[in-house]
């Protein structure tokens, strides 16, 4: 399954999840807490050059996991021009692109095992309520393992569709759909339970 | 069915799926009664069944059923072909008999009202009445398979695709099955990796690594075709990677 | 107890594959992305528990770095955006969906979209307008505003679910472990 983590090595690549997961929180938590404009340009040029030391390709490749933010820019630019706050606006766009982009880079520089040791680690408090780190392995492993089954399914039943609809699949495809996942989790479980059990 | 049918034309046709080329440059005309495509599992049958059944568009060459374009006329498609799957697990789309069957219909362009009515009389005429209201779930799989060729006939395509139509099906069911298969007036093209079921066909096309390798009677294409699969089950080998 | 772990794993991948697809059409062509629906059913089809765990185990992998939020979005990067809100809100609203539909006896169409429409709708934006709120620097109500333009497309999706689950029930009663 293809992850967001970038295939350009970088510096940053070898350090610990953890490590860089517990910068980020501090990193955010002081954007927040930041309302200056000049502050928070120079927060956004920092995190600009943070990514160009790992190459143009990757620094390239930031922008694009950014683009989702865009109706946002265009919301908040609108709106700020039509209260002429201009520097209220440009405040929370900084913040807003310095933050996701900050977080981006941790994600485009660690790979998706480590980030799902970590979660399995900060998990362990929780065993005392039933989420044993070992069964959220499984289940993280179950997950990734079903969604390009599911996908193939979904297909299958858009095709059973599209074979007596020249309509493109409506809602209704979500029946087969779901009863399928039940199916799967019944059959699953005795997989599971035939080689040994979750644990 | 109203106007004879033209029959299934492909010219040249490829098709790539994920970078790899699952169909090389076929060129086929079929207009016999009961056509069969053999093939190992992932030598291009299914791929072949979704082009013309016009799911998928081919990379390269044309493909015409009775005169249209499957992809691009999907109207005329789903008047000129009926596709029964697999799995009808897969392919029930409602929770009753009734609903399931009248689907097609009210796609067709009849009020659901109409669509519901013609179900109930196509069920009257195979004994079956007092399925209409019973939840799909409550059929046996040979019951189930039934029913999604009831739907797909209701439709009254020219021509139907069938993708391995007795796989995993007791013997029994098997048998009932293929009766009702061999009497059916529409032409029918059956998908398989199993040369019984293609026995009685009047033309095989035996289907490897996306080309034809063999067409004609099955008096001819099955004798190699099971022979060569004998030979390559012979071997242990079977230890490369698709991707 | 593997029945459990599977149910929460396998609805988590529905989820993820609700947000893959090609938009599925609410009717001639009206395309909605599905996801939200997938929310909404993992409450009224699992039950709250196990409902929000499926969410979680989701937002989860999606954290870790997994293109799964509707657009291929992912990595921690969507829990530093505007839309944080409404990713918290996403277990809860399964939560309160599962909630909801346990606790009635109402007919499980009627059942299934209030609770889609209380935990997917009401719970959801509760959370998420608050979110906007704080990360976009606006009052409240500026936030409802906004996030207003979303609201009628999760209405639909909010009787669709109730329609889903009562085809669901339909089909096979049994398959409503949130009225098992």
């Amino acid at each position: 399954m293809l992850t967001l983590t970038s295939p350009v090595e970088t510096w940053a690549h070898g350090l610990p999840a953890g490590a860089k997961l517990a910068a980020l929180a501090i990193a955010t938590t002081s954007l927040f807490l930041l309302d200056a404009p000049l502050t928070l340009a120079a927060a956004l040029g920092a995190t600009v050059l943070l990514y160009l030391t790992g190459g143009a390709r990757f620094a390239l490749a930031g922008l694009r996991l950014l683009r989702p933010l865009w109706p946002f820019v265009v919301i908040v630019g609108l709106w700020h021009l039509w209260t002429r706050d201009l520097s209220g606006g440009a405040v929370i766009l900084m913040r807003m692109v310095a933050a996701v982009g900050l977080a981006n880079f941790v994600t485009m520089t660690t790979r998706l095992s480590d980030m799902l040791a970590v979660i399995e680690r900060l998990a362990r408090p929780l065993s005392r309520f039933g989420v044993a780190p070992r069964r959220l392995a499984i289940a993280f492993a179950l997950v990734i393992r079903f969604i390009p089954v599911m996908l193939d399914r979904l297909d299958e039943i858009g095709a059973s569709w599209r074979a007596r609809s020249p309509h493109r699949p409506r809602w209704r495809v979500l029946v087969p759909a779901t009863l399928a996942a039940l199916d799967d989790a019944d059959r699953t479980a005795e997989a599971l339970r035939a080689r040994g059990g979750a644990g | 069915m109203a106007e004879p049918s033209s029959g299934i034309e492909i010219a040249a046709a490829s098709v790539r799926l994920g970078g790899r080329l699952v169909l090389d440059g076929l060129e086929l005309h079929l207009t016999e009664a009961r056509i069969g495509v053999l093939g190992r599992n992932g030598s291009g049958k299914t791929t072949l069944l979704r082009l013309i059944a016009g799911l998928i568009a081919p990379d390269a060459g044309t493909v015409r059923v009775d005169g249209c374009d499957p992809f691009t006329d999907r109207r005329a498609a789903l008047a000129a072909l009926g596709i029964l799957f697999q799995n009808p697990d897969h392919q029930i789309l409602f929770p009753t008999v009734e609903e399931e069957l009248a689907f097609g219909l009210a796609q067709q362009g009849m009020t659901q009202a109409e669509a519901l009515a013609r179900a109930h009389q196509a069920l009257q005429a195979e004994g079956r009445a007092h399925w209409a209201k019973a939840p799909v779930t409550s059929l046996s799989q040979g019951q189930r398979h039934y029913l999604c060729l009831m739907a797909v006939l209701m439709m009254a395509p020219r021509t139907i695709l069938l993708d391995e139509p007795l796989a995993g099906l007791d013997l029994p069911t098997q048998a009932r099955l293929a009766r009702r298969f061999a009497a059916l007036p529409q032409r029918l093209v059956t998908i398989t990796h199993d040369p019984a079921t293609v026995q009685t066909c009047d033309r095989v096309l035996w289907l490897d690594d996306g080309r034809i390798v063999a067409d004609g009677p099955p008096g001819t294409v099955l004798p190699a075709f099971i022979a060569e699969m004998a030979r390559i089950g012979g071997q242990d080998a079977d230890a490369d990677l698709a991707g | 107890m593997e029945r459990n772990l599977t149910h929460i794993a396998l609805f988590a991948a529905l989820i993820a594959v609700l947000g893959l697809i090609p938009k599925i059409d609410l009717a001639a062509g009206v395309p909605i992305t599905a996801q939200s629906l997938g929310i909404m059913l993992c409450g009224t089809v699992l039950g709250a528990k196990r409902g929000a765990l499926a969410v979680l185990l989701f937002l989860a992998l999606v954290a870790a770095g997994l293109p799964l939020l509707s657009g291929g979005r992912g990595g921690v990067g969507v829990f530093a955006g505007p839309s944080v809100g409404f990713l918290i809100g996403f277990p809860v609203a399964a939560f309160v969906a599962g909630w909801v539909m346990e606790r009635t006896t109402l007919s499980p169409a009627v059942a299934a979209t209030a609770a889609s429409v209380i935990g997917g709708i009401g719970v959801l934006y509760v959370f998420g307008i608050i979110g906007m709120s704080v990360m976009l620097d606006k009052t409240l109500p500026e936030a409802a505003f906004l996030a207003g333009a979303f609201l009628p497309g999760d209405a639909v999706k909010a009787v669709i679910a109730g329609l889903v689950t009562q085809s669901l029930s339909r089909m096979r009663p049994a398959s409503l472990l949130s009225r098992a």
